[in-house]
Order: structure tokens, then C-alpha cells, then sequence
């Protein structure tokens, strides 16, 4: 258990969307999406849509989901679990902490 | 009480009445009958499977273990030749009988073959199924002349791939400017000579005949245009919808398969979603819509039919189109539209179009902006009244227009 990673601001996300954290930073095989809901809540997800082609920080954020910004499958932000076609696979989430408007990021920890 | 349900036919529109059966708690006997070995995504039938980047397992709809997970009995390479309502059955082409308490028809359609003399040769191709393309596929070499008539979605998506896996591409349309009605006028004609600009040659005009050459395919075409000689020919000039079974049963069909608002057909016990379903409302025939995701929605609409529960939420009718590596989305009715704003350059993709009326956003379509689209899909279900200079402003975020 690490004390994770400083990946952005809070602020640095604006609501209801998302930004990409490159694999040089997080150590994974895949960049990973930070996504900010409407809630204000950040989740993190492999960025690529597992549909393929499209990054998930490109999204629409609302409402606990992410909807790719190619063909609108949509995954849910706590689990990754995919709600629609054309993905027939769900995403791989990341745990992720917001302390004192800092967001930490943990990759491979399950939520 | 509904405890088998059979589904025929395993495209976009089966397989969601499937999932969203399963998802709503339907316990009974379930088996989805497809033609081929598996069901299939059509979307990429004109792009990444055409041009061989991905084979037919990448575009399944479903992995192999859903239809375990999920028990829903795959019943393949199978044709129903018959719905026997009345016996509470349909009938395969083998022979055997699949009982079924309530069927949904989501047979697809075929791709139109105008009447043009010529037409049945081997060089002329159309595109809706994996053999279409598995035949046109080996059509698309390197400096191959390639005729594409009509450049609606899957003309001018097959004239980009075309174009890109290095053929040469004359593209085809009696209109001046194709999709100026889903899409506008200003987006529409930035689309199409976007084809120009990747050396796709366009042309309005539509075929006359075709004769086989030992060298080719002459085309002829109607006006001024000369003749000329191809390798090849795609025809992409829409598609009839498959309600042959319908008929035989002798449910309704006027241009489609008659369903009311909950995809019931003139048979309670039968369904018909996708494609060649086409609804009445308020005793109104409806055009039928053959989108992608509109065929989800009748399946999600029938399966709650089956279920018994609410119809889930309507939503502005939305769809997408890829060529020449830019992304195309459009949501609403544009022709319900009184007047368009831009949002962005045409000069300078990504931009949107919105279309309004009366303050209200009543369509919206995007080029490399599918965000623009989607916050525009939320204005349109939620009913917004937005401020059109604020709209057009690129500076603006859409999501604060959204909270009105």
C-alpha cells in the first residue's frame, strides 16, 4: 500500500469531465483517466475505451458514468462495469483520493 | 405470462431486446436465432472490418461467454421460415419448431438494388453483411477504379476506406448535397467536399446503366457525364426492410412492420424492433429510423414491453459517421429547426452546428466535437431554452447552458 501518487489539482478537472494521466506517470500498461462526476467525486479508469480508439477523459461525465466520446458506451465510475454497447468489456478502475483539494491517485488498487 | 420469448434475428436490435430482457429480470426460456456463426456490429462493416484492420471476432457484439451468462440460447446459422403465433411456435428452415409465447422480429433489412440494367453483374457490389464485405474487400487494391453510387452514410464511408487503402474513388449522388437534412447545409457541404479534398472525385449525378467490359464495368450516367470504366461498383443507396415473415403471418405492413409505441405488432404475441419496425403514433405512421442506436432503443422499449415495466425514457434520436479520420455526430431534427448557429470554423474542425427553434436547441451535429453532441442531446430532452450567442461561443461551456 502506497501513499499513491499526486496526479492533479481538484481544480484541474473541471466538473463533469475528465483528464488523461500518462502511463510514464502511473506505471500501467494503459494511460489512466481521471473523471470528475457531477458530484463532484473523482474516479480513475484505464483512459482507453475498451471498445477501442477513443480516450475516456474525452467524455461526458455525469450521474456516476462516463460515456465514450465515439460511440457513447457508457461505464460506470466506481466499478468500470460497462452499461452499453458497442464495449462488451468493462474498464479497469484505479483507486483514487482527494485530500486537501490534491488528487491522489493509486494505480492498480482496486477501488 | 411470458415464458419463452424468441428473438429472430441477431443485429444491433436482437441482441439489446436480449440484454435489456435480462437486465429487466426475465427469467423465462430465451434464444436469439441468427444467420450467421455469431452476431455481428455492422458500424465497422464499411470502415475497420472493410479494410481488414479488424477480422469478424473484433466486431462481435457480444463475447462468446455472454450468451452463457446471460442464458440466452444461440440458436445460429439458422433461418426461421415461418411465425406461428397461433401455435405459440416459429418454424426453422430445418424444420424444427422453437416454442415461443411472444416473438420479436429484428430481421434487419437487405440492401436496395435499383433497377438499373446492368446491375447483376459480378463487379457491382452492395455492403450490409461480413460476406458483402469478405466479396468487396479484394475489389479495394491499390489504383482500382472504384464507382460509389450514393454518399449517404455507407457510400461515402466505403469511398473514404476506399480512398484510403489506395483506390481510385468516383463517388456518385443525384443530390447536390448529400445528408443537408440530418446534418444542415452548412455541415453537410463542408462533409461532402471534405471527399475532395482526399482526391475522392464527386459528382452529382445517378447511374444510368451498366455493361460489362472485358477491361472493367462502363458506367453510364444520366445528364452530361461521360462514360467511363470501372473495376468495381458500389451501389449504397439505402436498404429495404426484411418483413417477408410479417407478411406470411399476416400482420400489418405498410413500407415496415407496423408496431404501436410499446413495438407491438397487429399480434400482441409478436414484436417487431430495429430497421424494418416502424411505428404508429397516435395513428400516424412514422418513417421508420435505421440507426444504430435507435435499434438499442426498440429493444430496451419491447423488452419492457415483454416485462411488463415502463418504457424507458425517450431521447432525441442520435447517430455517428467516420470518414477521411474525422468523426461525425448528429442528434435531433434539424429539419424542425428555424435557424442554425455555428459553434466553432468550418475553416478550423472541430465545430457544431446547433439547430433552432423558438430558443430551443431542436438538433445540434459535430465534427470532431461529439461533446457539443452530447450536451446537445440534454438540451433537446431536457427542453433548455439557450442563448444562441452563447452557444456559438467557443469560449462558452455547454454544461453551464445546460443548467438554463
Amino acid at each position: 500500500m502506497s501513499d499513491g501518487i499526486r496526479v492533479a489539482a481538484l481544480d484541474d478537472i473541471p466538473q463533469g469531465e475528465g483528464i488523461a494521466i500518462d502511463k510514464a506517470v502511473t506505471g500501467t500498461a494503459d494511460d489512466i483517466a481521471l473523471l470528475r462526476d457531477t458530484d463532484d467525486s473523482v474516479y480513475a479508469l484505464d483512459d482507453t475505451c475498451t471498445h477501442g480508439d477513443a480516450s475516456l477523459a474525452d467524455g461526458w461525465v455525469e450521474d456516476g458514468y462516463v460515456e465514450c466520446p465515439l460511440h457513447s458506451s457508457k461505464f460506470c465510475l466506481k466499478n468500470g462495469d460497462v452499461q452499453g454497447l458497442p464495449a462488451t468489456r468493462n474498464a479497469c478502475p484505479h483507486r483514487v483520493e482527494v485530500r486537501d483539494g490534491e488528487v491522489y491517485l493509486f494505480p492498480g488498487e482496486t477501488p | 405470462m411470458t415464458d419463452r420469448v424468441v428473438i429472430v434475428g441477431g443485429g444491433i436490435a436482437g441482441v439489446s431486446t436480449a440484454a435489456a430482457l435480462r437486465a429487466g429480470g426475465f427469467e423465462g426460456d430465451l434464444s436469439l436465432v441468427d444467420a450467421g456463426e455469431f452476431p455481428y456490429d455492422r458500424p465497422p462493416l464499411s470502415k475497420a472490418f472493410l479494410a481488414g484492420t479488424k477480422d469478424l471476432g473484433q466486431i462481435a457484439l457480444q463475447t462468446s461467454d455472454w450468451y452463457d451468462d446471460q442464458r440466452v440460447r444461440l440458436v445460429n446459422r439458422a433461418v426461421v421460415t415461418a411465425l406461428r403465433p397461433s401455435d405459440g411456435a416459429v418454424e426453422l428452415a430445418d424444420g424444427r419448431l422453437l416454442p415461443a409465447d411472444r416473438v420479436v422480429l429484428a430481421t434487419g433489412g437487405g440492401a436496395a438494388r435499383p433497377p438499373i440494367p446492368g446491375a447483376g453483374s459480378d463487379r457491382v457490389h452492395v455492403l450490409r453483411t461480413a460476406d458483402d464485405a469478405d466479396r468487396l474487400r479484394p475489389a479495394l487494391f491499390p489504383g482500382a477504379r472504384l464507382l460509389v453510387v450514393g454518399a449517404g452514410l455507407i457510400g461515402a464511408e466505403v469511398a473514404a476506406t476506399a480512398v484510403r487503402l489506395g483506390c481510385e474513388v468516383v463517388l456518385v449522388d443525384p443530390v447536390a448535397t448529400p445528408l443537408a437534412a440530418p446534418l444542415g447545409p452548412e455541415l453537410a457541404t463542408w462533409l461532402h467536399t471534405l471527399h475532395t479534398r482526399h482526391r475522392v472525385t464527386t459528382a452529382q449525378a445517378a447511374v444510368e446503366s451498366f455493361t460489362d467490359r472485358p477491361d472493367g464495368i462502363e458506367a453510364r450516367f444520366t445528364g452530361d457525364a461521360t462514360p467511363q470504366l470501372f473495376d468495381a461498383v458500389v451501389l449504397g443507396v439505402g436498404m429495404v426492410p426484411r418483413t417477408e415473415l410479417a407478411e406470411q403471418a399476416g400482420l400489418e405492413v405498410d413500407r415496415g412492420i407496423v408496431v404501436d409505441t410499446r413495438q407491438v405488432t397487429s399480434n400482441p404475441a409478436v414484436l417487431a424492433v430495429g430497421d424494418p419496425a416502424r411505428t404508429r403514433h397516435e395513428g400516424t405512421l412514422l418513417p421508420r429510423t435505421e440507426h444504430w442506436e435507435a435499434a438499442q432503443h426498440d429493444g430496451a422499449r419491447a423488452a419492457a414491453t415483454v416485462l411488463g415495466t415502463p418504457p424507458p425514457a425517450p431521447t432525441a434520436p442520435w447517430f455517428w459517421t467516420d470518414r477521411h479520420g474525422h468523426h461525425i455526430e448528429g442528434v435531433g431534427s434539424m429539419a424542425d429547426a428555424t435557424r442554425t448557429v455555428l459553434r466553432g470554423s468550418l475553416d478550423d474542425p472541430s465545430f457544431a452546428v446547433f439547430g433552432l427553434r423558438d430558443e430551443r436547441v431542436v438538433a445540434a451535429a459535430s465534427v470532431d466535437d461529439p461533446s457539443a453532441v452530447r450536451a446537445a442531446r440534454r438540451m433537446i430532452d431536457r427542453r433548455v431554452t439557450v442563448d444562441a450567442a452563447r452557444l456559438a461561443d467557443p469560449a462558452v461551456n455547454l454544461r453551464t447552458l445546460l443548467r438554463g
